[in-house]
């Protein structure tokens, strides 16, 4: 009996855990939740963003298509599109579809909703990247027009998603961003910083943001054949298949502006050896931007790891007489140039 | 006057500005301000020589070290705990006494005036006995353990706590401040959620006013010591048994630990999933403590504080406990009715319906759960204690049919269930907002159930109990 019991307070936690395994993040029984939740409206919003993209991409949208992208079956479809043409937000023309003004009024609000979502996700909530894209999937839905103005207000007025999609402004224009070069489509030699990555195809953005490339970074092609590209960003060599390169943008650039080779992430600085902060990286935005602003971490400030705690991580810095504690990924958001001077 | 300067030509001209601001000018208003500082302080501020801050860094070099600053940090907490239950005993059994010698007296007098019984039962074995026994449970380990805890904090101790711990909460999607809140929900868990706004990020204060419930506080270590002694450590022999007992006492703090990171883990990878989140921890330079200060802030601002909120909700809830003791519906009172009923949901988790009954009774405040169970057990109209072990053992072992189970589930109900009237209203308070005050209830709720049902369900299947 006695051993029972404490045979009994280890079991517990073990069957917890595993319910929790089976309910959190992309369970069974978190995807059967997330399944219920979809209706008629969200299908409705769902079917206008995808015709919209799919205009701007080019392909002419029909039922086909709508079919295999929202995974329903054909009568489902049609049943959709007529709804879809009665509320007059569509006409179809030969079987292909396109939005009228009010349908490409709603479409352009959803994307707007889907991408400040992102924005939010990724720099306040700090949620991976990988993931924001479902979870943006279902706030987008059911909000109102000035939940979104407010949103985007909260946000700062971004331009652009975290992808580097650009977010259409209250009034539905969509900016037209003309600085993307393919990956692919450059010579060995070129350089130029990333500008969007494709997210569309999940499988091939969380091999890119595996590989650790971002939006903003600075890269070079030091190789592009038929079976792969290479790129460099001064610190670390990237290899990409072909496949998954033609899902990465660049800005051309011209090729005098390296990357300086001093300058390396705060988390990286030896302790006691005193630096200067450069600048705060562009992938770190929004709450975490703001405290790190908020507590003097700005460009041209000097600062030295002081302290380090019994597990290495977070480590305290000194900075304006001030000691403040980061965790090493945040303090890895913060570049600075090391000087040679150590403190005693 | 330019005439056609509106307000709505004005805000029209910012919005097409706006998207030719460059991408940094917040970082360069922000830089351009701390120039300014900069500016203003080499004018009128005179760095002193360095010799202090040496002293600082040492004592810092100490505390946060691999091994000594770990010991240093269990010393100190653990001294913190043995001040504050040794030290509170003594006042704690005079403030007793003396409160229910006014009541008997009082309740004397009021027979003798000639005051029909209910009205001197309901009021001085009621209103009152409730009242000071919250009182009397409360006071002195608050009185106690929040000035020792406010000079820890005053000194500077505490964030470096914080950041030694980090590591551990890291894990869990949680901020290291946690640890500081959790220290203070064991002085009491309303102060441990107020508390939690020393955490600035969004998300971690929200898992840590979540989850604060699961370390027991003042009011529910009595219990949980009283079980240990009682039914865990009476089976070793009187030498090793009191340190049983404290091992009993620290494992079931362990497992209450074990369930804030599990919760906030949970909490961090589901439902706080979209909230706001960053860290920073500031370490201050260490203070002379101002006395002064700190007996203010920890006497006004935390004891008397948490007192009164407390002693609003025991009044009624003693009022309701002699209403349930004193009305007879037949042979039984209303109280052993109800306990009638609840018990095949107590005996279900391992309990029974009399401690269930205890539980309700006291989500006012914890500390009268004991006395209330002792109540309907003997059968009696007001709350009781039983100061003697020996025969508190036997009423409950011979009379009501505990069993080791039933102990060790009561231990781990008392320390997972929900969180105290008190302490729910302090949720709502700070978050303002019903769903996290729900939240806060219900998960801690339905974790008690489902720990103590499967310890229950599981030691019955393997021939126990």
């Amino acid at each position: 009996m006695n051993i029972s019991i404490y045979l009994l307070l280890w079991l517990i936690p073990l069957v917890l855990l595993m319910m929790g395994v089976w309910f959190f993040r992309s369970g069974p029984g978190s995807r059967w939740l997330a399944g219920k939740k979809i209706n008629q409206r969200q299908l409705l919003e769902d079917a206008l963003k995808l015709i919209f993209n799919l205009q701007q991409d080019g392909r002419p949208p029909d039922k086909f298509r709508l079919a295999v992208e929202l995974k329903l079956d054909l009568p489902a479809v049609q049943a959709l599109i007529a709804r879809l043409e009665a509320q007059e937000l569509v006409v179809a023309q030969h079987g292909i579809l396109s939005l009228t003004t009010e349908g490409q009024r709603w479409a352009l609000q959803v994307i707007r909703a889907h991408r400040l979502w992102e924005r939010y996700l990724a720099d306040e909530a700090r949620m991976p990247l990988e993931k924001i894209h479902s979870q943006a999937n279902l706030r987008e839905h059911h909000m109102t027009v000035e939940e979104v103005d407010s949103l985007d207000a909260a946000l700062g007025y971004p331009a652009r998603d975290p992808h580097g999609d650009p977010i259409p402004t209250a009034a539905g224009v969509l900016r037209d961003l003309k600085d993307r070069t393919p990956l692919n489509e450059m010579k060995p030699g070129q350089r130029g910083r990333i500008t969007h990555l494709e997210d569309d195809t999940p499988l091939a953005y969380a091999q890119i943001l595996a590989e650790g490339l971002y939006v903003g970074q600075l890269i070079s092609v030091q190789e592009n054949n038929r079976e792969r590209v290479v790129l460099s960003d001064d610190s670390n060599q990237f290899v990409l298949a072909q496949a998954i390169a033609e899902n990465v943008s660049v800005h051309l650039e011209a090729p005098k502006k390296t990357a300086d080779p001093s300058i390396i992430p705060l988390g990286n600085l030896p302790s006691q050896l005193q630096a200067e902060i450069v600048h705060i990286d562009d992938r770190c935005q929004g709450y975490t931007r703001r405290r790190f602003l908020d507590l003097g971490l700005t460009p041209g400030t000097m600062i030295y790891p002081e302290l380090e705690n019994p597990f290495k991580d977070p480590r305290a810095y000194r900075l304006r007489g001030t000691l403040i504690a980061l965790r090493h990924n945040q303090a890895s958001y913060i570049w600075v140039r090391p000087l040679s001077n150590e403190i005693q | 006057m330019n005439s056609t300067l509106t307000p709505q030509a004005v805000l029209d001209r910012a919005e097409s500005l706006r998207p030719k601001l460059s991408s940094g000018f917040r970082d360069e208003i922000v830089k351009s301000l701390y120039a300014e500082v900069e500016r203003i302080t080499r004018r009128s501020v005179k760095i002193g020589p360095k010799k202090k801050w040496d002293f600082d860094q040492k004592i810092d070099r100490l505390v946060t070290s691999p091994v000594l600053g770990l010991l240093i940090m269990l010393l100190i907490l653990m001294a913190v705990f043995w001040v504050t239950i040794v030290g509170a005993n003594v006042p704690s059994g005079l403030i007793a006494d003396f409160l229910f010698f006014i009541e008997e007296k009082a309740a004397d007098l009021f027979t003798n005036i000639g005051f029909p019984w209910w009205v001197t039962g309901f009021l001085w074995h009621g209103v009152f006995r409730g009242l000071a026994w919250v009182i009397a449970v409360m006071l002195p380990p608050m009185a106690i353990f929040f000035p020792i805890f406010t000079i820890l904090e005053d000194l500077g101790y505490l964030p470096r706590v914080a950041f030694n711990l980090d590591w551990l909460f890291k894990r869990v999607g949680a901020h290291g401040k946690q640890s500081l809140t959790m220290a203070m929900g064991f002085g009491c868990n309303a102060a441990g959620v107020i508390s939690a706004r020393v955490i600035d990020s969004p998300r971690e204060r929200l898992i840590a006013i979540l989850t604060n419930n699961f370390v027991p506080c003042n009011g529910r270590f009595p219990t949980i010591i009283m079980l240990a002694t009682v039914f865990v450590a009476a089976a070793f022999p009187p030498l090793v048994a009191s340190f049983v007992a404290a091992g009993t006492v620290l494992g079931v703090v362990l497992v209450g630990v074990f369930f804030t990171l599990l919760v906030s883990w949970g909490l961090s990878n589901t439902i706080l999933k979209g909230e706001a989140s960053a860290f920073t921890l500031e370490l201050p330079p260490y203070r002379r403590p101002n006395i002064g200060q700190i007996l203010y802030t920890s006497l006004i601002d935390r004891t008397i504080f948490v007192l009164w909120r407390a002693v609003q909700v025991a009044a009624p809830a003693g009022a309701i406990i002699w209403i349930l003791g004193n009305i007879f519906v037949g042979d039984l009172s209303l109280a052993q009715h109800v306990a009638d009923f609840l018990d095949p949901l107590g005996i279900l988790i391992g309990l029974d319906g009399v401690i269930l009954l205890a539980y309700i009774i006291a989500i006012p405040a914890n500390e009268i759960v004991v006395p209330t169970m002792m109540m309907v057990y003997m059968g009696v109209g007001m709350m009781t204690d039983i100061p003697d072990l020996g025969s508190l053992r036997a009423l409950l072992v011979d009379g009501h049919g505990w069993t080791l189970l039933t102990a060790v589930n009561m231990m781990l109900f008392s320390l997972l269930h929900n969180p105290c009237a008190t302490t729910v209203l302090t949720i709502y308070k700070e978050t303002k907002s019903y769903k996290w005050t729900i939240l806060g209830f219900v998960i801690p709720l339905a974790l008690s159930f489902l720990v103590t049902f499967l310890v229950a369900a599981i030691v019955r299947l393997l021939g126990g109990g």
